[in-house]
């Protein structure tokens, strides 16, 4: 069932425009990246470079695909509730017998099966190098699980956004205003006792930062994971009690 | 008989606004109940309550004996629901839209095609099935919204107007599409159409402010041989009665009668023996049907002029 429901999802969203149109120019603007970082790279002499190549790509173009997979996720989110209340077509599975767990899982693995591509960019720009100089594998494939993650996380709030209101254009709205909460919210640190770091915590800069550097922290992922599933947990409360109101 | 749905004091409040109160209906196997009533009666949110889409306030609905509240899964494997607006994907075609829907309703993959060519067979969508849902026109999407309705032949169906849209030929064949489901499954409808409520249902239940007004099992045919007269203002009306193929008259004020007539007896006979009888006719129009009349005395504005 889930799998019935994820599938027209992804269908649903590669017959739109909306999925290319922002691979392509996601990887327009990677590309510009990639060529900023090689050049600057290569004009450095060995004893001005700071950091190794994979580690100039990491933060900088995995960096730049995770703002770009913030601002994705809500757009391609959007019809997956929200347009389908606007439509009526919510109807077919509010009286299909199915539960509201499997609606919001087949639901987000649609739309993780939507933005996994985009994760995946970053890492086939990368593979261009191959051959021609070092990439540390391992480091490529944590940066590639950490903004996997992030992205698995802005689906999530999407979802729920989505969820919140019947104006697809509106669930955009409060999902970036979410999203740019999470990713502000590290700021407020200084303004917090030093010890407290609440603030830089919940931030998911912060979290996706280890990733590139190509630690897999265990804290890290947790992170990940939980504000996912709290998201989505929201989501399902959101459409359980539609039926209410 | 076997009661596929039971309400019992069904109540639906959004904020302040009742939009249902203490309904209270029966639906037995074979059975074709229509539900009429006025804009904002409460037919859509009864229907909607019956689908499982929104939650009762308070009461109880049963499909097939299962509490629809408390085991809404299994409750919902014997429903087929119409909504309002028919619940399509603009970006699917017609074929891969029904087997999603089939995938909803637990269908097992094998029979899943055949199912699919009969709901289709039965809607008059054979030469569609490849057609983008978004390229359909207003009366073909109604057509696929009871496609899905009936795919996975469910016991209880419910349909929110499903003539919405579509053309003479087509409500006629819905009709006799009707008639056929009601053999096996009980059926429930909302319409404002009169006359296609009296050709299908067997049984008629009038929604007005939230209430059901009025519940009754229509006759297959009723043998109304009832006339509406306008006699001039000097008309000395108690001779009526005394004509001789009058079986009943009764005033409904303003010089205007209600005549029942003999079987056997025609508007010509009627107008000649008032003639006779030396009563100035004005007007002479057959009365509308049982329905209609109750309908409109119901709601209250049942014409006086």
């Amino acid at each position: 069932m889930i799998g019935a429901i994820a599938g027209r999802e992804v269908r649903g969203g590669l017959v739109t425009p909306l999925p290319w149109v922002l691979l392509g120019l996601g990887q327009v603007a990677l590309a510009w990246v990639f060529l900023q970082v090689i050049e600057d790279f290569s004009g450095l002499t060995a004893d001005e470079r700071v950091a190794s190549l994979t580690q100039e790509m990491a933060l900088n173009l995995f960096g730049l695909a995770a703002v770009i997979a913030m601002l994705a996720a809500p757009l391609l989110a959007m019809r997956m509730l929200s347009g389908e209340f606007r439509d009526g077509s919510f109807e077919l599975i509010g009286a299909a017998p199915i539960r509201l767990g499997q609606v919001v899982t087949g639901k987000f693995l649609g739309l993780v099966a939507l933005v996994t591509p985009l994760c995946l960019l970053p890492a086939a720009n990368l593979m261009l190098l191959n051959g021609a100089t070092a990439i540390d594998a391992g480091q490529v494939t944590a940066a590639t699980l950490g903004l996997w993650l992030s992205a698995m996380m802005f689906c999530a709030i999407g979802l729920y956004a989505s969820s919140l209101t019947a104006q697809p254009g509106a669930s955009v709205l409060v999902a970036f205003g979410l999203l740019l909460l999470f990713s502000v919210v590290g700021r407020a640190e200084s303004l917090a006792a030093e010890s407290l770091s609440l603030f830089g915590w919940l931030s998911w800069n912060e979290h996706l930062l280890w990733f590139l550097l190509g630690a897999v922290r265990l804290s890290d992922l947790a992170y990940f994971i939980l504000f996912t599933g709290l998201f989505l947990a929201l989501t399902h409360r959101r459409l359980a009690n539609r039926r209410l109101q | 008989m076997e009661t596929l749905v039971r309400v019992t004091d069904l109540s639906r409040r959004f904020g302040g606004h009742l939009a249902l109160s203490e309904v209270n209906l029966c639906l037995d196997k074979g059975e074709v109940l229509g539900l009429l009533g006025p804009n904002g009666a409460g037919k859509t949110t009864c229907l909607r309550l019956l689908g499982g889409v929104l939650a009762p306030s308070s009461g109880r609905i049963e499909i097939g004996g299962i509490d629809l509240a408390q085991r809404p899964i299994e409750a919902k494997r014997h429903l087929g629901y119409l909504p309002e607006r028919p619940p399509l994907y603009p970006e699917l075609r017609v074929d891969e839209y029904l087997t999603f829907c089939a995938r909803l309703h637990h269908l097992p993959r094998r029979r899943t095609a055949a199912a699919v060519e009969e709901a289709k067979a039965r809607c008059g969508l054979e030469d569609s099935g490849r057609r983008l849902i978004a390229k359909l026109s207003k009366g073909f999407r109604q057509r696929l919204g009871i496609a899905q309705a009936i795919l996975h032949s469910p016991r209880v169906l419910i349909l929110d107007e499903p003539t919405e849209g579509l053309d003479p030929l087509q409500m006629r064949e819905l009709r006799r599409l009707i008639r056929e489901l009601a053999r096996d499954c009980g059926l429930i409808f909302s319409s404002h159409l009169l006359p296609e409520v009296q050709a299908v249902c067997d049984r008629v239940a009038i929604l007005h402010q939230g209430r059901i007004q009025f519940d009754t099992e229509l006759a297959a045919d009723q043998p109304a041989n009832s006339w509406r007269i306008r006699l001039g203002p000097s008309a000395n009306a108690g001779r009526l009665m005394d004509l001789p193929q009058v079986l009943g008259a009764a005033a409904l004020g303003g010089d205007r009668y209600r005549i029942d007539l003999d079987a056997a007896a025609s508007s010509a006979d009627l107008a000649r023996e008032i003639m006779q009888a030396d009563l100035a006719l004005y007007e002479l129009v057959p009365e509308r049907s049982d329905l209609e009349r109750v309908f409109f005395d119901l709601i209250g504005v049942e014409d006086r002029a």
